[in-house]
């Protein structure tokens, strides 16, 4: 508590020593001054318009407000200061009193609202640290404006980011409401950490991270939704930056790239009110055709029989049994339930954001409120969010400026109880047996209003099978969030467009409180199981506080060819954690849901956990840019780091930046050509470190055991100490070129870059065990992620009436290993394992490479599993016998019967194992990018598409392999009816065997190439011309409507192309499992201003 | 000049905020302890040696408890016992002798784990005497000893079980003290044990006053029991015999009568008056061995022969005697489930409920010193005198002559006895494999035939000739090093035999 105290104190002390030191005017004498304000038109009297006394900084000294006949009294300190008034709808008058002591005033009606607080007849890039023409900009970033997105059906501003922003690469993890989004910016730099960027708002960076070591009782990153949880309504741009000159300045926390995000900002003016609306619905088109009852229960037996040689004994397994003599089990199993169905149903959702504008010369403001209601395609998944946000701009004097906003978010959160990660509700709907009821029988035959849910059957328990209706509807799992964001920030010019300071404080109250609870029903194991009436809460409070002092330095040269300007920032970040979590069991009712309630807590998994982290950086940058002639421009930046993760040796860190553009449309030679606006190269290098995930690490801690001895308790040293955990850093390399022509209506920018990260972390790092330890975490090698970027901007057509504009953007990323650690593991995935394949880490080669094994289809009868040799004669044993193909000899020795899969023989041996892997494929995009051409008429109606595109990638159908597997009594889909049954089918579909053969090894009967182009989006948005407004009485009128995920051109079969590789380590490949392509979204939506 | 005071009062609050800066990132963790606050007292010493036993019942980092280690280790190989239906596939190699390095129970992390713990006490415990002005000369090296023993003990189980392994008697404190190490030989280890033990013998207490902390503690007596078993292994036969001689001349241990009282006294009960060292299973800590031996569940049963061809059947009297260590004690022979852990009377009706299985391990018994005596002091020529000890042992357990009597006058005669009476004495008491081995070894392999005699029972007839082929090569005996070893110290060369 003290070291706090001592730090704000130091940071007043930083904040406020400057202004302290402007001595105020004393004494001075007290004259009055009186006068009348009309309107210079009507010659009005005008009521309450401000009359203030105003010093040579612009500060006010007194103020006054005109009564009721237009007169003012107001008693002045200086005869030389300004009189300033201002009244809305007027324009602003400023006069010198000059030892006046009565003043009439005329005021003149202003002609629009004009005098938006951010001029924009030249965009600035930022980096959040200083502005900078964009023109001018020596940084790779990317900006996108909020308007472009608006019309999309997202809960957050990652949600329509997506697939817009070149090298931008944004996936969901799943599309339930609130689910979070990965954002990546240039690939994976790090092969540990999650790789998210830092998302910086209004200049202070915002938490998205929670402790790792929160949530114990159903770990997963994806439900918290609230981490991201700016309104898009309140967004007036992001930019993204992108080379590591850029994030360099931003420090350890930007080693993944800085996703920079502008809110909305109150201008001079009569107040506005806008009111935004949108609506959705969202279908989700048919998965894969999946058995009926009848398909599925003539499969099983089947399958058993070719395993086993008996037939299945439907006396004992009577889930197969169909006997209506049998009352229970025939009306319980003999059913055709489609189990998708019977959790799916349409999502919607509506968003309401009101928000107002407006201000005087003096104080500015924008307030909104929103609010969100979102219900998934999943039964039970919701997600309602509140939202506010208040900026308010206010000008003390000309040299200080006040700048404050606080924002509170409120959601409420449904979800199903079982995560996409651990099996989630639809996982299991795919495979669940379609005989089974929904609801149970009793031995009459009567529906009962129970779901049926037996504890075990021939499928399986819980948690692997379970009912999904009972457990999507009767399990909770409610998400709580609250977030509140005060921020402070003063402006004050120590010298007028000379020095500058800025100071920045901004709390963050983020408090997430889940509860869950899983009742017998869902489960149906026995009551003395723990997994029954299981009762969870879990609160996690977060407090961060953030500071940032800087000072800019813009000196006034004589010559004009010379620019330059110098920024001093320092940056503070304190996030405490505290978390306490709950969970019980066999509560007795499953209407008692709270853990607090008498139940069972013994076993380990229940338990309660509470703990405290904190974490603290510092961070101090020095950046200065120089320009010369407007044509070479150069940026270099230092900045140190600071991070309570690491121990003595290493808590700091030097990061420099260097960047430099050079404009060669400026060049002399270059003016000839009239059509180029700008030609311009740029190239940067940057370094950015970045600390370890987890806190504490460099201490050797010490832990009690969970038992005693001897009733004593025993205390061991739990880990050790990290002395040797150093900084990742990466070191960016960018060359881009900027062009533009026709007067900005051909733009585009290039982009090369690596970024290769040196001390990469690895969290676990196995180590030998006579160390008394298994893993460590560990500096353990080099990797590079390189690639390039594209993205053009075009007007093809700019008549009056009509626009067309078509922009584009295409990249390509790649990992590859430059050096690793010899204890990391070189390779994943055993082939001889069914549905596995190898990986390898190879140094030099990018990631993403697979290899497995050729799959020639079935073996159709007897004759044809005898093994052939090289020259296509059978192989003969020692006796002159042949012999029958085998399986992986000797381990295995599986002879290859007629219905199995055949694989093919590499080598010839009559063998098929290790030896007989081929390379299959690479998961890594060759291309991938998006498009949107755009046609405006006559400025109220536009249309705007957007495609996004992923060329030349593998990926490996892991929906085809677990749907026609036929390896145990899961469902499959309608494919296996094509399935091999006796000696001479001709088919590609292997026999059915339980728990046996070999029939879905990893091999290219699933790898396919999943390139596609997706029509992600289309939007005719009406804006009404302004005569049909003023009828209105309105100030805009806008409505839209949307349709999303209209349809793919892919030669792929499975069901969605766009799979990402999961995980960031060099083994990572792409797998998809989705059973049903992206639901299709239609969006309506109305904009008003008042 | 009013810029020159603004610029130097800005400067001025930019350094000081700087400087108390640096000390507001050094962050502790609030709940927990760490290292620099551990070592102050005497409580956080004996805190310590509370953790180096409780580390003994069970692993914190997923892995077995010890106690299972040490079955299938001692017994896995052996004709004591069978697989049962839920063997893992890596059981059932250790009855084949068909041990891969990527067997799990090769793996030997859980004892590391108390060799680092012990290592850790050894290091930082001394210091405790500058924090803690109450805390004694004496209690360290009390609490150091115990710590050197349970290191010897585990080290003693390493070199008996893979030969040569890599040894570390420094404390894993940082990620500084984690280079690769190459393999020590297991003579050299059991050199370091044995002048580590001699070393620590004062600083023991002979009691501590409380009779279940003797037998759950490192005691004087423990660790001359150890040493007597390491020279033994080391075929020092006088030193062997003084060692247990100290044990037999402190008067404070005896042989629990026979009947019903053996199985009661010495297993369920535990503690008892003959025990020199167990681990203190406890209903909040209980063994592994339920699952393991429960019928329904089981993955070891005893061998079926063992009534027959070990306890052996009374065919002469009329009132016939029975073993006590057979039925009701060491097995119930109905469905060859091995009692000593999981039954709960000696009439082999009642068994311990899942919740009671808290059996002790029993590193040292009585017993067990005395047939340690009789083996050295046999092998320095007093066969007689080592006849008259066995006879006390067989004598207490009411044991049955059926398969030839004792022959006191010869050495290999009583050898090969004293072997087979520890047989019937230590049944799953996981020492059957290395009293073989170290019978088998004695004068560089002169007895090999012990093992090959045992691997005709224990192996299936349709391995056994693979598995001769095996155990002829003496390398074979000991286990392989875990695959995970090797990959991760690139200094550790894989055992001979699995090359």
């Amino acid at each position: 508590m003290f070291k706090y105290i001592k730090y704000i104190v130091c940071f007043t002390l930083l904040g406020f020593s400057v202004p302290s030191i402007q001595a105020q005017d004393a004494g001075a004498p007290k004259i009055i001054i009186r006068g009348k304000i009309t309107d210079k038109k009507t010659k009005a009297a005008v009521q309450g318009a401000s009359v203030t006394e105003v010093d040579a900084d612009g500060r006010i000294i007194k103020g006054t407000a005109s009564d009721i006949e237009g007169n003012y009294v107001l008693r002045v300190t200086s005869l030389k200061n300004n009189l300033n008034v201002s009244y809305i709808g007027f324009k602003s008058l400023s006069q010198k009193i000059d030892g006046k002591t009565t003043i009439n005033i005329l005021l003149e009606e202003a002609a629009t609202d004009a005098g938006d607080v951010v001029v924009t007849s030249s965009r600035n890039t930022d980096n959040g640290m200083m502005g900078v023409k964009e023109r001018n900009s020596t940084i790779s970033a990317s900006r996108i404006n909020a308007k472009d997105i608006e019309e999309m059906q997202a809960a957050s501003i990652d949600q329509a980011l997506q697939g817009r922003l070149s090298g931008v690469d944004i996936t969901a993890n799943s599309g339930d409401p609130g689910a979070a989004m990965n954002i990546r910016i240039r690939g994976i730099s790090s092969i540990s950490s999650t790789g998210t960027p830092l998302i910086v708002v209004d200049g202070m960076p915002y938490e998205t991270q929670i402790p790792s070591d929160f949530n114990f009782g159903t770990a997963d990153e994806q439900g918290y939704a609230q981490l991201l949880n700016v309104s898009p309504a309140d967004i007036k741009d992001i930019t993204v930056l992108k080379d590591a000159a850029a994030t360099a300045v931003w420090g350890s926390r930007a080693a993944n790239g800085v996703l920079l995000i502008t809110t909305k900002r109150g201008s001079v003016g009569k107040p506005s009110i806008n009111y935004t609306f949108k609506t959705s619905a969202s279908y989700l088109p048919d998965p894969i055709p999946l058995l009926n009852g009848n398909q599925y229960s003539t499969l099983m037996p089947e399958a058993y029989m070719n395993r086993t040689g008996t037939p299945l004994n439907t006396q004992q397994v009577r889930e197969f049994n169909y006997d209506p003599n049998d009352p229970y089990w025939f009306n319980n199993y003999s059913n055709n339930t489609n189990w998708i169905k019977e959790i799916s149903r349409t999502g919607n959702l509506q968003d309401h954001t009101v928000s107002m504008t407006g201000g005087g010369e003096k104080a500015r403001y924008f307030a909104s409120v929103g609010y969100f209601d979102q219900t998934g395609t999943t039964v039970g998944t919701d997600l309602k969010r509140m939202n506010t946000r208040i900026n308010l701009d206010y000008v003390i004097s000309d040299r200080i400026k006040i700048f404050t906003s606080i924002a509170y978010t409120n959601t409420n959160q449904n979800r199903n109880y079982l995560s996409t990660s651990d099996g989630a509700i639809r996982g299991v709907a795919y495979i669940k047996m379609p005989n089974m009821s929904v609801f149970e029988y009793d031995e009459q035959g009567n529906v009962s209003p129970n779901y049926f849910s037996p504890a075990a059957n021939i499928q399986g328990t819980y948690s692997r099978i379970y009912n999904p209706v009972a457990m999507a509807n009767q399990a909770k799992y409610n998400v709580l969030g609250e977030r509140v964001v005060p921020r402070f920030q003063m402006n004050y010019d120590i010298v007028k467009n000379v020095l500058k300071a800025t100071f920045d404080v901004q709390f963050d109250i983020n408090n997430t409180k889940n509860k869950s609870f899983l009742p017998q029903i869902a489960t149906g194991r026995p009551s003395t199981e723990t997994v029954v009436n299981r009762a969870y809460d879990g609160d996690i409070d977060l407090f961060n506080v953030a500071t940032k002092a800087s000072l800019a330095y813009t000196p006034v040269i004589k010559n004009e060819k010379h620019k330059f300007f110098s920024s001093l920032i320092f940056m503070t970040n304190d996030l405490k954690a505290v978390n306490q979590e709950l969970m019980t069991s066999n509560t007795a009712s499953s209407l008692l849901v709270d853990p607090s309630i008498a139940s069972r807590t013994q076993n380990q998994e229940l338990q309660a956990v509470s703990s405290v982290s904190q974490t603290r950086s510092l961070g101090a940058l020095a950046v200065a840019q120089y320009e010369y002639n407007d044509k070479y421009i150069f940026n270099a930046g230092l900045r140190g780091d600071g991070n309570s993760r690491f121990g003595p040796n290493y808590k700091y860190g030097l990061f420099p930046s260097v960047s430099f553009r050079w404009r060669l449309s400026g060049e002399n030679f270059m003016q000839k050509y009239k059509n180029i606006d700008d030609l311009s190269f740029r190239a940067s290098y940057g370094e950015s470190g970045e600390a370890p995930r987890y806190d504490y690490t460099f201490y050797n801690n010490y832990a009690t055991f969970p038992w005693s001895y001897l009733g004593q308790s025993g205390v061991f040293p739990s880990s050790m100490e990290l002395k040797n955990l150093r900084w990742q850093t990466i070191h960016g390399t960018n060359i881009g070129a900027n062009l533009s022509m026709f007067k900005g209506r051909f733009r585009m920018d290039v982009e090369m870059y690596r970024n290769r990260t040196t001390d990469l972390y690895f969290n676990g790092l196995q180590i030998a065990s006579f160390t008394g330890y298994s893993s460590v975490n560990m500096n353990v090698g080099t990797m590079d992620n390189q690639g390039w970027e594209v993205a053009v901007w075009t007007t093809p057509i700019k008549t009056k009436n009509w626009t067309v504009q078509f922009d584009f953007n295409v990249s390509k990323n790649e990992n590859v290993i430059r050096e690793i650690s010899p204890f990391y593991p070189n390779s994943k995935g055993d082939v001889t394992q069914l549905g596995q394949y190898l990986r390898l880490l190879q140094i030099d080669n990018p990631f993403g490479s697979f290899y497995g094994y050729k799959y020639k289809g079935v073996y159709p009868d007897k004759a044809s599993t005898i093994a052939t040799g090289a020259n296509g004669k059978p192989i003969v044993g020692p006796n002159g016998q042949t012999v029958q193909m085998r399986y992986n000899y000797p381990n295995v020795d599986y002879q290859f019967q007629p219905g199995d899969a055949q694989y093919e023989d590499i080598n010839h041996d009559g063998n098929i194992n290790y030896m007989d892997v081929v390379y299959l494929g690479n998961s890594n995009p060759k291309l991938s990018g998006g498009f949107g051409p755009s046609v405006t008429f006559k400025n109220k109606l536009k249309i705007s598409t957007f495609f996004n595109f992923r060329l030349g990638y593998d990926i490996v159908n892991g929906t085809e392999m677990n749907t026609t597997a036929m390896y145990n009594f899961d469902n499959q889909s309608t494919a296996t009816l094509s399935r091999w049954r006796k000696e001479g089918d001709i088919t590609n579909m292997p026999r059915a065997v339980i728990g046996g053969g070999y029939n879905w090894l990893g091999s290219d009967r699933y790898v396919e190439d999943a390139s596609f182009v997706r029509f992600r989006s289309i939007t005719a948005r009406y804006t009404f011309d302004n005569a049909f407004l003023k009828r209105m009485k309105m100030k805009t009128l806008s409505a839209y409507i949307s349709a999303e995920n209209i349809f793919t051109l892919t030669n792929y079969k499975g069901q969605d192309p766009e799979v990402s590789a999961t995980g960031s380590d060099p083994f990572r490949m792409a797998y998809d499992y989705s059973m049903t392509p992206p639901s299709k979204n239609f969006i309506l939506g109305v904009v008003v201003g008042f | 000049m009013n810029k020159v005071i603004k610029y130097s009062l800005l400067l001025l609050a930019i350094t000081t905020s700087l400087v108390s800066c640096t000390k507001w990132i050094d962050l502790k963790p609030n709940d927990g302890i760490i290292r620099e606050e551990f070592w102050q007292t005497k409580e956080q010493v004996q805190a310590a040696v509370n953790g180096i036993y409780s580390s003994m019942l069970g692993s914190t980092s997923g892995d077995l408890a010890l106690p299972e280690y040490f079955f299938i280790w001692g017994e896995g190989r052996t004709d004591m016992v069978t697989p049962g239906f839920k063997a893992s596939p890596q059981e059932y190699e250790f009855v084949n002798v068909n041990i891969q390095p990527n067997n799990n129970y090769t793996n030997w992390r859980a004892l590391y784990q108390t060799i680092n713990y012990c290592n850790t006490l050894i290091e930082l415990a001394p210091a405790v005497l500058k924090n803690d002005n109450t805390f004694t000369k004496a209690q360290l090296d009390q609490a150091v000893a115990e710590a050197t023993t349970i290191r010897s003990l585990m080290y003693f189980y390493l070199v008996r079980t893979f030969r040569d392994v890599p040894m570390k008697l420094t404390a894993t404190i940082s990620d500084e003290n984690i280079q690769p190490i190459p393999k020590t030989s297991g003579d050299s280890i059991l050199t370091q044990m044995v002048s580590d033990l001699k070393a620590s013998e004062a600083g023991l207490p002979y009691t501590y006053g409380n009779a279940n902390t003797d037998k759950g503690r490192v005691t004087r007596f423990t660790l001359n029991a150890l040493l007597a078993d390491i020279y033994l292994w080391q075929e020092k036969y006088a030193e062997s015999a003084t060692e247990c001689d100290k044990i037999i001349a402190s008067n404070r241990y005896g042989l629990v009568g026979g009947n019903n009282n053996l199985f009661n006294a010495l297993y369920y009960q535990g503690n008892s008056s003959e025990s020199i060292f167990e681990l203190q299973y406890d209903a909040n800590k209980l063994n592994p061995f339920y699952y393991m031996h429960l019928a329904s569940t089981r993955r070891w049963g005893a061998s079926a022969r063992l009534m027959d061809e070990v306890f052996g059947v009374d065919l002469v009297n009329a009132i016939p005697k029975v073993d006590a260590r057979g039925d009701g004690c060491s097995l119930r022979p109905s469905d060859l489930t091995i009692w000593k852990y999981v039954g709960a009377n000696s009439y082999g009706n009642s068994m311990r409920a899942p919740d009671q299985s808290f059996a002790h391990w029993i590193f040292y018994r009585y017993a067990d010193v005395l047939l340690m005596k009789a083996e050295a002091i046999n092998q320095t020529g007093k066969s007689l005198e080592a006849s008259r000890l066995v006879k006390t042992i067989r004598d207490r357990a009411n044991a049955v002559d059926f398969n030839g009597t004792m022959d006191s006058t010869s050495k290999s005669g009583m050898e090969d006895y004293i072997l087979q009476e520890r047989q019937r004495e230590f049944a799953f008491e996981g020492k059957r494999w290395y009293d073989v081995l170290r019978n088998a070894k004695r004068n560089n392999y002169a007895k090999v035939s012990y093992i090959l005699n045992m691997a005709s029972i224990s192996v299936p007839s349709d391995r056994q000739q693979v598995a001769f082929n095996k155990l002829r090569d003496k390398n074979s005996h000991y286990l392989p090093i875990y695959l995970y070893e090797l990959q991760t110290n690139n200094l550790l060369v894989q055992n001979p035999f699995y090359k």
